[in-house]
């Protein structure tokens, strides 16, 4: 059968990242992204943004899919940045702390290199963010991310909804295309050049009532597959899919820590000398 | 020294939103060690009581419990779900629903992780019990890439482990093709014979279920235990025919020619059974019913005609240089195992998948220049789970809903719909909501909300899968009747062998996209290399008419014509 993923891995891979425990992956990705957040430093976000790009390289993914949806994403990105500029053409006074005139459209349209520098590390920030998701998401399987959520004391009947979600996508996606098909063949035209959007719509609405009703019969029966098999028996579960340490585990574990503490020495810093813009500059501090 | 495992005593259950007992005063033992049929029509019990054993009653499915019921020496109404899992281990009846991993080996150590086991025991545990379940080397697997069967083996291996002591089958051959089911009742047989293990098999396909040995057949009808006794016992007796359960064939043919089995035949498998004993009576029997044995009478005009037709998903071959014609008023039956390109071949008639090569032409008109909306007109396709059809609240509604969407004036709509609605028997349901129909009663008004195009063909998806015979006979005699008085032409996709033997004429039968087979029906299942390709297996009424002594392909036939025309005086006697 075809089972069209996107980016979401049911088998483990086979490269570096694909080897760590779900343990390590879940726990890396969040330290990475709470750094990411709270920082506006190019110097820190630059270096982060290489080595995701490394390990998504690393991780030999489907360039063509990456593409597509880096593209897609690129594009959004800039345009939002284009918005907030014909908002507030000087954005980067108040958040960098300078206004040097680079180009004047008219009198309220100005291109500042201050603006620009702001533009520039709000979208390579976002990029970072973004590609560390991507790289997070190719390499980790849905039984892993359970696994590594209920590591760092998530209750376990959450994880395991994660899980469940991912198991099940495929199964819905085919009774979606069924019930289209068999409304289809009972006269509903679904060709967008010969019906409007609203009749679509419509229609489409349409085949949400027997997936719902056929949705509920699968989840009545996994339910009690579930009780049938022990599922909240306990109050601590293990993991098939949570292996042994790999010598890429040992080697992280020492980093993650130090990632953490320089993370609560930012945010403890960040509180005491509040700094005067939230944005560093190379021309401006 | 027979040890109870499981005890009844006076034992009644009612559902919480039913008012009468679905279970009534139920006494029952079973030994440890046995292997025990619990049989019974959909709607007798069979299930609810198989779910006071594993604990689904009263922990998930609440209601009023009267009596008792011990597992494992446990009262289970004071047990919990969890307690009696440690000594049942429950396969279901869905095999796709209840992969609950995202791998076999994961799906397998599904209720250790819940034990909270050590992963390296856990290894060890899951390793073990799919070696016992005849699936290790699969481990890595995920679910969308196995077979009915396979599934079926996964949710075996993951409730085997730590000793539990009472293995339960709900309906294990229900989402299997019958050589798959023969495997799956050769493996049940195996693992109660080695690990000694009480086995509990609930079904309805009494003859599929005797493939192997079983100690006790226990028939549950309308919630009470109407007999308790061995399978010979069960099989020398008359109850069967009232009991909406399938006699096995060829225990009806000897029962036809008027043998009375005595204390020394046994009856659970056709090869213990001495057959010279009743070649005479079998003979002289067949001998009366072979003068009159007709051949149904196939029009001139042809509907439909495939021609050299291949079709590729991908790189993988589906269907290679296909072609037949179809007649008007034909009943065919399409089989063959899953991915033999059967379903693939109804795709393409219904236009929801084109041929990269060949045509297909209903009437002279080139079905390939269709779209799947007018080809729906003229062939209609049924789908199997009718929940996935049902759109909706009112039956009128779902019944007008098609002529509806292709605009048709509302007078036409009126008149049609309401001669589809008496042709169904629903006229007199019309208003009601669909939500309280039974699942029968889903599929007729499936069938009419397809018919009010009024095609000329239908293509209907395995009609009876997870039908007793009761309810398979109502569906199946409702679409002769459509044929016969209609002269609907039906295609039937299935790999029930009854079904095809039974209620069409002609099979075309597929095996690795090809056309391998496409002939009088009778011929083609008495085909030994056919069967064996297509994944069927040989009816015992081949094997019967070969001990006899009588060509298989005319047995057969005049069998089935006896058993047509007394269903229909049955029938008349009825109404």
């Amino acid at each position: 059968m075809n089972t069209k993923r996107l980016f979401i891995n049911v088998k483990p891979g086979k490269t570096f990242l694909d080897r760590l425990t779900g343990k390590t992956k879940v726990r890396l990705f969040l330290i990475l992204i709470l750094l990411l957040i709270q920082t506006w430093d190019i110097r820190l976000i630059l270096p982060l943004l290489l080595l995701f790009i490394t390990a998504l390289i690393s991780l030999k993914p489907d360039w063509k899919k990456v593409w597509g949806v880096l593209g897609f994403i690129i594009l959004v990105n800039l345009f939002n940045l284009f918005l907030m500029w014909l908002v507030e053409p000087d954005y980067g006074l108040g958040v960098v702390g300078g206004s040097t005139v680079l180009a004047r459209l008219s009198r309220f349209y100005i291109i500042t290199a201050e603006t620009m520098w702001y533009f520039f590390v709000r979208f390579t920030k976002f990029m970072a963010t973004f590609i560390l998701s991507l790289v997070f998401i190719s390499s980790i399987t849905p039984s892993e991310m359970a696994a590594g959520l209920y590591s760092i004391k998530i209750p376990y009947k959450i994880c395991t909804i994660v899980s469940l979600a991912f198991r099940y996508i495929p199964d819905i996606t085919r009774d979606f295309h069924n019930i289209k098909i068999s409304i289809q063949a009972r006269g509903m035209e679904l060709d967008s050049k010969k019906t409007g959007l609203i009749t679509r719509l419509k229609q489409n609405v349409l085949i949400l009532a027997p997936l719902i009703i056929t949705s509920f019969d699968r989840v009545g029966n996994i339910a009690n597959a579930m009780d049938l098999r022990g599922f909240g028996k306990g109050k601590k579960r293990t993991y098939y899919s949570e292996h042994e340490d790999t010598d890429g585990d040992r080697i992280l574990r020492p980093v993650i820590l130090i990632l953490v503490v320089v993370f609560v020495v930012f945010v403890v810093r960040g509180f005491i000398h509040p700094p005067v813009y939230q944005v560093w500059c190379p021309w401006i501090s | 020294m027979a040890e109870p495992v499981i005890e009844f005593k006076d034992f009644s259950f009612r559902y919480k939103s039913q008012n009468a007992d679905t279970l009534k005063h139920i006494n029952l033992v079973i030994n440890k060690g046995e292997k025990v049929l619990i049989l019974g029509p959909s709607g007798s019990g069979k299930s609810t009581l198989g779910n006071c054993i594993n604990g689904l009653i009263p922990f998930s499915f609440e209601g009023e419990i009267k009596g008792s019921c011990k597992v494992a020496g446990i009262e289970t109404k004071e047990a919990n779900i969890f307690t009696l899992s440690a000594h049942v281990g429950t396969v279901q009846q869905d095999t796709d629903a209840q992969f609950i991993g995202l791998s076999v080996g994961e799906d397998i150590a599904f209720s250790l992780e819940n034990d909270a086991e050590e992963r390296s025991v856990m290894l060890e545990k899951v390793e073990l019990a799919a070696k016992a379940a005849d699936i290790d080397g699969f481990l890595s697997e995920v679910p969308y890439n196995l077979s009915g069967g396979q599934k079926q083996k996964v949710a075996l291996a993951g409730v085997m482990h730590n000793g539990v002591d009472i293995l339960l089958f709900d309906e294990p051959l229900a989402a299997l093709d019958p050589t798959m089911g023969n495997t799956a009742i050769d493996l049940i047989d195996r693992i109660q014979r080695e690990q000694e293990r009480t086995v509990i098999i609930i079904e309805h396909r009494l003859e599929d279920v005797l493939y192997r040995h079983v100690d006790r057949v226990i028939l549950v009808s309308d919630g009470e235990i109407a007999l308790d006794t061995t399978p010979d016992e069960l099989l020398r007796s008359d109850i069967l025919k009232e009991s909406g359960i399938r006699e096995p064939l060829y225990i009806s043919a000897l029962k036809n020619a008027g043998v009375v089995f005595d204390r020394e035949d046994h009856l659970e498998d056709i090869n213990t059974i001495d057959i010279s004993r009743y070649e005479q009576a079998l003979k002289s029997h067949f001998e009366t019913h072979r003068a009159s044995l007709s051949n149904p009478v196939v029009s001139e005009e042809v509907i439909l005609e495939v021609r050299d037709v291949s079709f590729s998903y991908e790189s993988v071959k589906a269907l290679n240089h296909i072609s037949f014609d179809i007649h008007k008023g034909e009943r065919i039956s399409v089989i063959g195992k899953n991915g033999a390109g059967k379903s693939t071949m109804a795709k393409l008639l219904c236009g929801i998948e084109r041929p990269q090569e060949g045509s297909i032409t209903f009437k002279g008109t080139n079905v390939l220049e269709l779209s799947i909306r007018e080809i729906g007109k003229l062939i209609g396709y049924v789908m199997q789970n009718p929940n996935q059809m049902l759109i909706k609240d009112i039956i009128k509604e779902e019944v007008e809903l098609a002529m509806v969407l292709n605009e048709y004036p509302q007078a036409e709509i009126d008149a049609n719909v309401e001669s589809v609605l008496r042709m169904c028997d629903l006229y007199g349901m019309r208003n009601w909501p669909v939500a309280v129909l039974s699942y029968g009663q889903r599929k007729r008004v499936t069938i009419a909300s397809i018919l009010s195009l009024r095609p000329d063909i239908l293509i209907v998806d395995e009609p009876t899968a997870g039908q007793d015979y009761h309810h398979y006979t109502e569906i199946m005699s409702f679409l002769e009747q459509l044929n016969r008085e209609y002269h609907i032409t039906i295609l039937f996709i299935t790999h029930d062998m009854h079904l095809a033997i039974e209620y069409t004429d002609r099979s075309l039968v597929f095996s690795d996209g090809e056309l391998i087979a496409d002939d009088n029906v009778f011929k083609v299942l008495s085909d030994t290399e056919v069967i064996r390709k297509a994944n069927l297996k040989e009816t015992s009424l081949v094997t019967l008419a070969e001990k006899a002594g009588i060509p298989p392909e005319e047995f057969i036939h005049a069998f089935i014509e006896e058993e047509r025309r007394i269903r229909n005086e049955h029938e008349t006697t009825v109404h």
